[in-house]
């Protein structure tokens, strides 16, 4: 299976508040970690720790949604699906009036506040954890 | 037409009473109930939740406790890992009822839902949407619903509020379609619940996911090359 492109683009951890309110635990200005660490970078050269804190995330799109060039992806375990759809739709550039669905199995959208690494261990496997994502169209 | 775009009414008490079935494994609370003569019926599920304070704490979801904190009141309190804040002394409880009927117009199942007080003063839907999270709102406000609008509810005949089906089969057809693709079953009512349910609050405990998914026993995880 050749289809994951890890490319070695770091992405910045955002500065910008995301709309995600008290209860995320994830933003990158909240937690204690070092600001080298972006919450979700490519690859999987992570540097192991005690814990592993980052989870490999695999990305699929389905219907007409765009295709991410970088499919792979290293994600803090306190990344929610919130902070990952609003990630995917900046990496896509889509709309704000476009709604972006997660879905693990290919079927079931995990609530916007659970958290990845709960997911992986749910839902996890060789290492990774398969999402689909979806675009569903701009509503009025 | 694709059988799994033809939702009809059978189907659609099919897939409740599979949910219906893991909800009665995992303790969720949702039941059927049959209209009067018996014809028709939805599934509905009832809780409780103490409003100003502290969230009741759902049996299966103690990673994703359902706070209804007004988001003022929650800015404030440190909230960490759903810790359960102090209740002040006019805590109110509040009943939230979560129906799922069909719609024969729009051939798709329509979450109706309300809240009230124990005394039986109904919410305004304003108060509902305040006590909704920051993230639910986004999805509440952008979802792919046209409206939420207060109607009668076909059995019960009590004014309810209801997410606008009309959009519903536009966001599940390519979800449908991508699981037909590896001759997966959906259970349809579990992916719409877990998409729609959020934006009003209602979470489905995970369990939900790989329920459906046990019946033809395929294992999660196994990416096949489908790009």
């Amino acid at each position: 299976m050749a289809e994951e492109q890890e490319s070695a683009l770091q992405l910045p951890p955002s500065t910008a508040p995301e709309a995600e309110g008290p209860t995320e635990v994830s933003p990158e200005t909240a937690t204690p970690e070092p600001p080298s660490s972006a919450a979700v970078s490519p690859g999987t050269e992570e540097p192991v720790g005690d814990t592993k804190k980052k989870i490999d995330i695999l990305l699929k799109a389905v219907g007409d949604t765009p295709i991410m060039k970088t499919k792979k992806w290293a994600v803090e375990r306190t990344r929610t699906i919130q902070g990952l759809i609003d990630f995917i739709k900046k990496f896509l550039k889509l709309v704000a009036s476009e709604q972006l669905f997660i879905y693990v199995n290919q079927s079931f959208a995990p609530s916007p506040d659970q958290e990845v690494g709960t997911l992986y261990e749910c839902f996890g496997s060789d290492g990774k954890l398969v999402l689909h994502y979806c675009r569903s169209q701009a509503w009025g | 037409m694709e059988e799994d775009e033809f939702f009809g009414e059978k189907t659609f008490q099919h897939y409740c009473a599979e949910f219906i079935k893991h909800s009665q494994k995992i303790g969720d609370g949702w039941e059927w109930r049959a209209s009067k003569d018996c014809s028709d019926g939805y599934m509905c599920k009832t809780h409780f939740q103490v409003k100003n304070g502290t969230a009741v704490s759902h049996q299966g979801t103690s990673d994703h406790v359902q706070t209804f904190l007004p988001v003022e009141e929650a800015l404030d309190a440190p909230l960490d890992d759903f810790e359960v804040t102090e209740t002040t002394a006019a805590a109110e409880v509040i009943k939230y009822e979560y129906h799922v009927l069909y719609s024969c117009s729009y051939q798709v199942p329509v979450l109706y839902f309300r809240a009230s007080f124990l005394d039986g003063r109904p919410l305004a839907l304003k108060d509902i949407w305040e006590g909704v999270h920051e993230c639910y709102k986004t999805r509440l406000l952008q979802g792919p619903w046209d409206t939420i609008t207060q109607q009668e509810h076909p059995i019960l005949g009590h004014p309810f509020f209801v997410l606008h089906p009309c959009k519903t089969s536009e966001f599940m057809t390519p979800v449908l379609k991508n699981s037909q693709k590896i001759n997966r079953n959906v259970n349809y009512i579990t992916s719409w619940l877990s998409i729609v349910g959020p934006a009003v609050g209602l979470n489905l405990p995970l369990s939900y996911a790989t329920a459906a998914s046990h019946d033809e026993g395929n294992v999660s995880g196994q990416d096949s090359s489908i790009e």
